[in-house]
């Protein structure tokens, strides 16, 4: 039988460890209180706008450009890397 | 900068299977393995060097379908290790027993092992008689031990084992001190762990769940969409390659990426790689014209085939012509015995039919000549080519000029068309100004009296409110047709490499600064000097300044150059004013913590901090000897029995199996 690492990490969570035990869940990192920085999706220059029609961000008028002649497979993608793809917004 | 970068795409070596001598047979040598996530480092302890180095990868091949009537398959052979030469071609097969940083798929680990035991050469019958030094990610679960231990013992029949912290062992390794803060930057992971006093602070220890395969897959990523045309020509290999030796962490990001916004700096300090690409075959480049001249020859040639073969029936008529002729005399001679003897020999019946030959002769001789005459008109006459309505000029120099004017115009009439594009889809949706403008014209147009349609412009509301594609684009793609296949046969052809070639911009310092911005990707963990900074916080002052006078950096991912500047400005950014800080570079982030643990395997007190198999039985799978290098061990505590579930837990059915197994 073949566990994946997250079911071994749910049990491991379920069962009643003692107060000092350090687990692998507990060492997480914390999440990020800065604010992020916002980068052009396809060259990486800051970005001060964002496309509202493909929800690219973008750095000038002449990315603006071709942000908009992206087809739709690729602005996806670009997406989907930033992580900013989500099914619903 | 002209230099372009030229990929080596590595390829492996298979590994020699290494003699097992009998020293190390007999002699209880202990087997040091260090098991990374990315690679696996195996050798002796007595040894100075790894003998194996291999990506811990295996590659199972699918079975090949099974045909009826053939014989019984033939399963490929599972590739291991380094025995995969090209990673390419069975990207898709390939398994790790790791999950992140973490051992779970023990089938794999298991065929892994094998490779490790054979290519050592290791022929014992039915165990491998030595302990084993092997590495754990920090704070394995217990779980993922058990397992490990299992295998050992009861597949291979170790006589004993010692886990211990890879990170732990390089540090050790670089003997510097006793109290540092270790930054390791795996594979999978990123793991900051305190050590004060040779004690690890494993409760403030924290890890990002960030390495260098995420690193990988996100410029592999970034690039394919940089450049759709060339995705099966981007490999994570080639991409691997870059990231190796071409990357590096920015000093100061946001200073760093403001200066590309500069087209010159862009130009200056662009990289330029070089894809493999296959030089276009001869038929379309070189002989664009020789093709012109091909033809133009083949067909002067036919020209004097005609003409030859006219002349030559030319003279075939004229002779005929001249002996005709004399038997006509003949008969006007009165001889007309002799004339009826001679025409049997030209099959002909009488004077008639004689008049008549001579008249078709006569006719056909002028038309020969007639013809002669045309051709020979015809090959001073220039021939005009059927051309298209884009002519280019001869002239070089107007010829540039009508270059980029061709360009413009087909630029300027394929944003046209897009444009139109455009608005059809966005009208095709609603909410859209393109919709609202759409449905205001029908409106309008159903309001307008009598009068629509006396001027012809009228009529163009329906071009604007259609949703099909009128004439008008129609035309457009017409005249995109003919400037395309004018370009298409004027544009100087460019050497295919340019096309071929990738352009590394930002790109090189935005995939690694993924370390410290997990936010670029999506991740809402804090990044490398945040989280640095986090552990800080919880310790005494005095203790922080400890530790940031010692920050240890390990692992593959810390080579990047440039980490370090990066670390000490912002451990300055992060510290009190005038406080003292300090980055050390392991040795060899690789190799190190394979050297600490053959130095661990060596020391004296080694045989105390193994766990033997009589240990494992008694103590169970999980069970750990503690050291300096190791994790802390706590006991499994038992699951809380829920009465209304049913009580057959997986740890209840494991002690079972050991009981039996004792």
């Amino acid at each position: 039988m073949w566990r994946s690492l997250k079911q071994i990490l749910t049990t491991e969570r379920t069962l009643p460890w003692p107060e000092e035990a350090v687990l692998y869940y507990s060492i997480n990192a914390p999440p990020t209180f800065k604010p992020t920085k916002k980068y052009s999706d396809i060259s990486g220059l800051p970005a001060p706008y964002i496309d509202r029609h493909s929800k690219l961000f973008y750095s000038n008028a002449e990315e603006f450009a071709t942000v908009r002649s992206l087809p739709m497979d690729i602005t996806a993608g670009y997406l989907q890397l930033r992580g900013a793809s989500t099914i619903v917004g | 900068m002209d230099d372009v970068l030229v990929l080596k795409d590595y390829k492996t070596i298979p590994d020699i299977v290494h003699e097992y001598a009998p020293s190390l047979k007999f002699g209880h040598i202990p087997l040091v393995i260090d098991n990374g996530s990315y690679q696996c480092r195996v050798g002796w302890s007595i040894y100075d060097e790894p003998y194996l180095t291999f990506k811990n990868l295996i590659a199972r091949p699918r079975k090949d379908r099974c045909k009826k009537d053939a014989d019984p398959p033939v399963t490929p052979p599972i590739q291991i290790g380094n025995d995969i030469v090209n990673i390419e071609a069975v990207r898709f097969q390939l398994k790790t027993q790791f999950d992140k940083n973490i051992v779970t798929h023990f089938e794999v680990q298991e065929q892994v092992c094998d490779y490790i035991f054979s290519h050592l050469g290791i022929d014992s019958e039915g165990h491998v008689p030595h302990p084993i030094v092997m590495t754990e990610a920090f704070v394995t679960p217990n779980y993922s031990r058990q397992l490990m231990s299992e295998l050992l013992f009861e597949a291979y029949g170790i006589p004993a084992v010692s886990y211990g912290v890879d990170s732990l062992f390089s540090f050790y390794r670089n003997g510097i001190g006793d109290t540092a803060l270790i930054v390791n930057c795996g594979y999978h992971t990123i793991h900051f762990i305190p050590v004060l006093k040779g004690k690890v602070v494993a409760e403030r220890a924290r890890r990002i769940n960030l390495g260098g395969s995420e690193i990988i897959s996100y410029m592999h990523k970034l690039l394919q969409l940089k450049y759709p045309v060339h995705v099966n020509a981007i490999t994570m290999s080639r991409i691997e390659e870059i990231l190796h030796e071409h990357c590096s962490i920015a000093l100061d990001y946001q200073e760093e990426i403001r200066k590309w916004a500069n087209p010159d700096y862009y130009e200056a300090n662009v990289k330029r790689v070089q894809l493999p690409f296959v030089q276009s075959s001869s038929s379309s480049t070189l002989t664009a014209e020789q093709q012109k001249e091909r033809k133009k020859e083949m067909a002067r040639r036919l020209l004097e085939i005609n003409a030859r073969k006219r002349e030559e029936r030319l003279l075939e008529d004229e002779e005929q012509l001249n002996q005709l002729l004399a038997l006509q005399e003949l008969i006007e001679d009165g001889e007309t015995d002799e004339f009826n003897e001679a025409i049997k020999a030209f099959d002909i019946k009488n004077y008639g039919d004689l008049q008549r030959q001579i008249a078709n002769l006569n006719v056909r001789i002028e038309k020969n000549k007639q013809r002669i005459a045309a051709a020979a008109n015809a090959e001073e006459v220039v021939e005009t080519r059927p051309a298209g309505r884009y002519q280019p000029p001869n002239d070089p120099e107007a010829f540039q000029v009508w270059l980029e004017e061709t360009r413009a115009k087909y630029r300027e009439v394929s944003a046209r068309r897009e444009a139109r594009r455009a608005r059809r889809a966005a009208m095709a949706k609603r909410r859209t100004a393109a919709a609202a403008e759409r449905m205001r014209a029908i409106s309008r147009l159903a309001a307008a009296g009598d009068d629509f349609g006396y001027r012809d412009s009228d009529w163009d509301v329906y071009k604007s409110i259609s949703r099909e594609a009128d004439s008008d684009s129609e035309a457009d793609g017409e005249r995109l047709v003919e400037l395309e296949e004018a370009l298409r046969e004027y544009e100087p052809a460019q050497p295919s490499q340019y096309h071929h070639q990738l352009h590394l911009a930002i790109e090189p310092i935005r995939a690694p600064e993924l370390m410290f911005q997990p936010s670029m990707m999506g991740n809402l963990e804090a990044g490398l000097a945040e989280t640095m900074e986090y552990v800080f916080k919880h310790f005494s002052e005095e203790d922080q300044l400890l530790l940031a006078n010692n920050v240890f950096l390990t692992g593959g991912c810390s080579q990047f150059p440039g980490l370090k500047e990066r670390l000490e400005r912002e451990l300055l950014e992060m510290r009190p004013f005038q406080s003292s800080h300090k980055v050390v570079m392991a040795k060899n982030p690789n190799l190190d913590a394979w050297y600490g643990a053959r130095d661990f395997a060596g020391s004296n007190d080694f045989e105390d901090w193994c766990i033997s198999k009589e240990e494992y039985y008694e103590m169970g799978g999980e069970y750990l000897k503690e050291h300096h290098a190791s994790n802390r061990y706590y006991k499994s505590p038992a699951p809380l029995i829920d009465n209304t579930l049913t009580p057959a837990g997986d740890a209840n059915v494991v002690k079972e199996e050991i009981v039996v197994d004792c």
